[in-house]
Parts: C-alpha cells; structure tokens; sequence
C-alpha cells in the first residue's frame, strides 16, 4: 500500500540539502520493507501494516504545529512543564528551580541514534522527525518538583504521522521524576511515532511515569532507550488506557556495575483496543538488578500483548532479573498473548518470569459482597486493586494518589 | 429473627444438609458444633448466599424468604458472616475497602454516607476497642496479615456494619490465648437485646468466653442435639461419637 503514503522530506521546514539527503536515504529505505507486518518476529502479534490499512485511507506527514485548543493542566501537585504540540515545543517552565540547572532546547536532528536499523519505524522517524526536546539535568542537581511533558494535538490531524525524537540526559547524581501526559481531545485517527533517549550518569535517578489520560483514534508508537552507568536507577510506570493501538517498547542497557531499572504497567483495555509492551533489558555489567511487573484487565474485544527479553552478558555476573505479566481476561473475546524470553550467557545470575491470565477471582467477589457491596463495584474494586498493585513501591505520595485517581478513571471507561 | 425449617442443601451432587431445622431471637447467642464435615460452613455459606448450592426447605429472616436476597442485599440487611478463612485482596487498601463497605451498607439503610474523614475517626475508634494497630487499616486487605490479625479484623467489620445477625465461622481457629479473649471482649461488647449471634466452633473454648444461650450439635447435616451452655463442657469430656 506504498502508494496511499504521501511522505514528503520537503515538508519539514530547515533542512541542509546534506540533512535532507541523509532523511530520503532513510526514506527510501524505510519504503523496501513498509510498515512492520506480523512476519516479523518483533511484531508478531500487532500486525502494524494491516491495523493501519484499515484505519487509514492515507497517510501524509504534513503536520501543523500550532496550539489551536485551550490546554488542560494538572492542578493536583505543583511541576514544572515542557507543553508539546503535535510533538514540538510550545513553552516551557521550570519556575520551581535553580537557575542554570537545568537545559532545554529543540531536539537537535542531525545527532546520531543508533537505533537497530533492522526497526522501520526508526527508520521512518530518522526521516521524518521534527519537534521534540533535549533536556538536561546538571551534575548532581535534583529537581525540587517533577516535570510533566504535556503532549496535546490539534484538530487538523486526521490520516497524519506525527514523528518526533526527544533526548533525556541526567549527569552524575543528579534526579527527577518526569511525567509524560498525552491528552488527546481530537477524536481523529493519526500516528505518533517517537524515539525518546534517555542516558543516566553515575548514580542518576529517573522516574519516568507514561500517563495517558483520555480516550483517542490515536496509533501511538514509542521507543524508549535507556543507556545506564554506574548505581544508576531507570523506574518506569505505565499508565495507559484508552488508546486505539498503542506500542511501547523499552530497551534498557544496564552498561555499569549496580545500575537498575524497573518497569510496570498497568493497562485497562475496552472494545477493540489493542496495546503491547515489549521490552528488552540487556545486563551488559555486574549487579545489575531489573524488575518488570506488567499487568493487563481486558475487556470486550481487546487485545494485550507483552513481549519480554532479558539478555544477560557473560560478564554480567551477580545478575538479578525478574519479570512477571498477570492479564485478567475478562470477556471471552478478549486476547492476551505473552512472550517472555530470558537469554543468558553468565552462569551466577538470578533470573525468573512468570506470566499469567484468568478470571476475577469468583471468592473475592463473593467476600466482598457478603460486605454488602454489589457484584458490579465489587468486582471494579477488584480490577482496580489489581492494577494498583503496581504503585505500591512508588515512594512520591502525592504523585501516587494522582496515579490512583488516573487507574480510577481509566477502570471507569474514562 | 431467623427460622430455618426443614432446609436440605446439595453440592456437586452430594447432601450436605439434611433438613435442619433452626429458630434464632433477638438477643439469643447459638452455638453450632460438631465434627468435620458435619455441614457448618455449609450452613454459614447458604446464609450468606454464597453460590454453588442447591437448597430445599425455608429459610426465613425477619419474614423475608432468604433466597429472595442478593448476597450484598442480606449484608446490608443486617447478616453478617465472619469468614473461616478470610480472603488475602492485594492492591485493595483495608481502608478502602471499609469504608466503601460501610457505605454502601448505609445507603442501602436510606443513610448518608460517610465523609473520608468522619470515616477515618470511626474505624480508628472500632480499631482500638479490638487493640488493632491503625497501620494496619492502610495496608492491602488481610495481605501478610497473621491468622489471629485476619480473625480481628472480621470483628472489626462485623462492628462497623452493626449487623442484627452475625455468623462466626470458627472464628477461634488460629487465634492464641489474647487474640482470643480480644475478640470475644469484641462480641460481647456489641451483643445486646436487638441482635443475634450463630457461633460455629469445634471448641468448647471461644464459649468459655461467649457464653451461648443454645449449644447445637450438628452431626452428618443434621442438628441431633439441643442444649443449654452446658452440653458444650460435657462435649468437651466425651466427644461427639456418642451422639449420632
């Protein structure tokens, strides 16, 4: 269906002739293989290609960055901002920090990602990205508030591709807690395709909460790479339901000795929403610790996938990762596929997974309505006790009741 | 308060019950004992209107034909049943939970609901009159509770709903000599005129404490004998081979 795309490099404004050389060369290469399609490995159980087919009678990347909606704010707890549209910088504010701390800009396209070319979707990213952000924390800095990336999109962004390319870099000791928000109010069907490129210094601490807060036509795409050195600690909470199609795909290289990361999820998915999570977390360096918790309720004719590897070195001794999916599978044509996979070259690691699906629990339910609550709310109450569970270690309270109101909300069909 | 006549109940093809026959007061405390498997639990299940079993007979509760209930519609009618194993709920805060079984309790019964914080001063209340520590009630529901903790916090819940009639499924088992005497002090301090109490044990020990007004032994799904406090003490000495 090559021939529905309508991408052209001369749309995105400032390029270098050698800049929109490099972009057609991806282009073009992107154009041999197309969309991903189930053939491929990676891509088993989203089908990409065939999904869009259907949603999309065509797809051009003739995206218009102007705000032209009034933008919703969080009121519960007080943060910094950056505010994208459609993936591009509209204002930023870190009026709760020091001066000079903290660096901010366009994200810069010429600079190398290094991505596994063998992903199209990186490829067509490489060229056709424009927007996103560059943030940088200075040494041994820890911001005072969180920062919320508030993502928003205009009205205009019907059969459109959004691409864009942010860059997170937290020198030596220093921390933050950044919420990604999308806020879709569109109702229009688009593509948001992203690379987000996360590098933690010695001892750094990033706290990366993915919110999604409204229902949306939107097909998103998102590939997070982490890069971490010594005593460094990557902790990532998924929020995300609502969504037409939603892939998140996390790559985490735990490059220096002690450096961690922990990833959970929790997604609540209705009618024929369809949301993966893959992820790969390579242990390149002795004690290293990784933890993932990923949890799905599927409702209606929902699908959820969970694909997870974890790859360990030979030099990666002392090694301690787990991994654990739990779906509960309420509907009968409701899907939840896992695929877990643990690769191991180390011979004095600790690694388990386990992956699990099935019904509510028929004796809670039963409990709780001998407590006079009606089989309805019991068994919300139940879905919603599930997918908590993933907050438990979340240390931030205010952040945590916020993310309880949001679990809340998504349960309720927003 | 209660009338069960003649009431006969199945499980997977088996009988449990075998037309039992049971009349309940306000103000009355019973006590069903009886070996294994005689039919206990069943009873306190069927009760509380748990699914699975097939019933013959009437069962009435305050002139209402019980299986006209829903199971949420006998708790917020006043029935109550302290679980034998109560369930582990993680990720749903005791608090939570409480307080939005109260309240669904109270809107049934045409009350308001409580507020977070009038609900707050309440249970910190109830909590201490059973000497449970508060941070308990902010942990997920029974989750790494002990048996005895599981035990006191069904008493804290029988206490906060005020049911008319509640039903202790071996509510002993598990608990040490404290724990025992604890939730015994908490039965007794909310037992009164109005309301009623069915105490399922295998010991005659939670009556030294609960002193019933009927012991009952219950015996292959049928009670077949009926007495006063003192029935419990000789059970204890001879055991229940003689009975059936």
């Amino acid at each position: 269906m090559k021939h529905s795309y309508d991408f052209n490099i001369d749309k995105i404004k400032n390029l270098s002739l050698e800049e929109k050389i490099l972009r057609q060369k991806d282009l073009d290469l992107f154009y041999k293989s197309g969309f991903p399609t189930k053939q491929i490995e990676d891509w088993k159980f989203t089908d990409l290609d065939l999904i869009l087919n259907k949603n999309f009678d065509s797809i051009s990347n003739d995206v218009n960055f102007e705000k032209d909606n009034e933008l919703e704010t969080i009121k519960n707890f007080e943060h910094n901002y950056i505010f994208l549209t459609n993936g591009k910088i509209i204002s930023t504010n870190f009026i709760y920090e020091e001066k000079n701390k903290i660096l901010i800009s366009e994200y810069d396209h010429k600079e190398k990602n290094n991505l596994d070319s063998n992903n199209t979707l990186a490829l067509l990213n490489n060229a056709l990205s424009s927007g996103g952000f560059s943030l940088e924390v200075t040494k041994n800095y820890k911001l005072k508030k969180p920062l919320v990336v508030y993502n928003y999109f205009s009205k205009d962004l019907k059969n459109k591709i959004i691409n864009n390319k942010n860059s997170i870099k937290l020198n030596e000791g220093s921390e933050l807690t950044l919420i990604d928000y999308s806020n879709d109010n569109t109702q229009s069907n688009f593509i948001k395709n992203t690379i987000d490129v996360i590098s933690l210094k010695k001892n750094a601490i990033l706290k990366n909460i993915l919110i999604q807060n409204s229902k949306s036509n939107g097909h998103f795409y998102k590939y997070i790479k982490g890069s971490l050195e010594d005593n460094s600690n990557y902790e990532n909470y998924i929020l995300s339901s609502g969504l037409k199609l939603n892939k998140i795909e996390i790559e985490i290289n735990l490059n220096k000795d002690n450096s961690r990361c922990s990833i959970y999820a929790a997604l609540n998915l209705l009618e024929d929403q369809h949301q993966e999570i893959k992820t790969r977390i390579n242990h390149n360096s002795p004690n290293c610790k990784s933890y993932q918790k990923i949890k799905n309720v599927l409702n209606d004719k929902s699908k959820g996938v969970y694909q997870g590897k974890i790859f360990v070195e030979k030099i990666a001794q002392k090694t301690d990762a787990y991994q654990l999916s739990k779906a509960l599978i309420l509907h009968d044509e409701a899907e939840f596929d896992a695929k877990p996979e643990l690769e191991i070259y180390a011979d004095d690691v600790k690694c388990s997974h386990g992956s699990t699906s099935g019904n509510i629990d028929s004796d809670a339910v039963y409990y709780l309505m001998t407590r006079g609550i009606p089989k309805k709310e019991a068994e919300k109450i139940l879905i919603n006790g599930f997918l908590n569970e993933i907050l438990e270690n979340l240390a931030d309270s205010e952040i945590k009741i916020f993310l309880e109101k949001i679990l809340e909300r998504q349960i309720n069909g927003y | 308060m209660l009338t069960i006549k003649n009431l006969t109940a199945t499980i997977n093809e088996k009988l449990i019950l075998k037309g039992l026959n049971l009349e309940i007061k306000p103000g009355e405390v019973h006590a069903i004992m009886g070996p294994n498997g005689s039919g206990k639990s069943t009873l306190a299940n069927i009760l509380s209107g748990k699914n699975g079993y097939k019933t013959e007979g009437e069962i009435k509760y305050e002139g209402i034909n019980l299986n006209d209930l829903k199971i949420e519609e006998r708790a917020q009618k006043g029935i109550f049943l302290a679980f034998q194993y109560p369930l582990e709920i993680p990720g749903v805060n005791t608090n939570i939970f409480l307080k939005t079984s109260l309240n669904s309790v109270r809107k049934a019964r045409g009350e308001e609901a409580l507020d977070t914080l009038t609900f707050l001063k309440l249970i910190k209340e109830k909590a201490k009159e059973l000497n449970i520590d508060e941070n308990f009630l902010t942990r997920q529901l029974n989750v790494g509770f002990s048996g005895g903790e599981k035990k006191k916090n069904e008493i804290l819940q029988m206490k906060l709903l005020e049911p008319k009639l509640s039903i202790l499924d071996e509510t002993d088992s598990g608990l040490d000599i404290d724990a025992l005497r604890i939730v015994a002090d908490g039965v007794n301090s909310y037992k009164n005129k109005e309301n009623a109490f069915l105490i399922i044990t295998h010991y005659q020990r939670l009556l030294d404490y609960i002193k019933p007004d009927y012991i009952h032994v219950l015996s292959a799904g049928n009670i077949v004998k009926t007495g006063n406090a003192d029935l419990g003490k000789q059970l204890e000495k001879t055991g229940y081979a003689n009975l059936s």
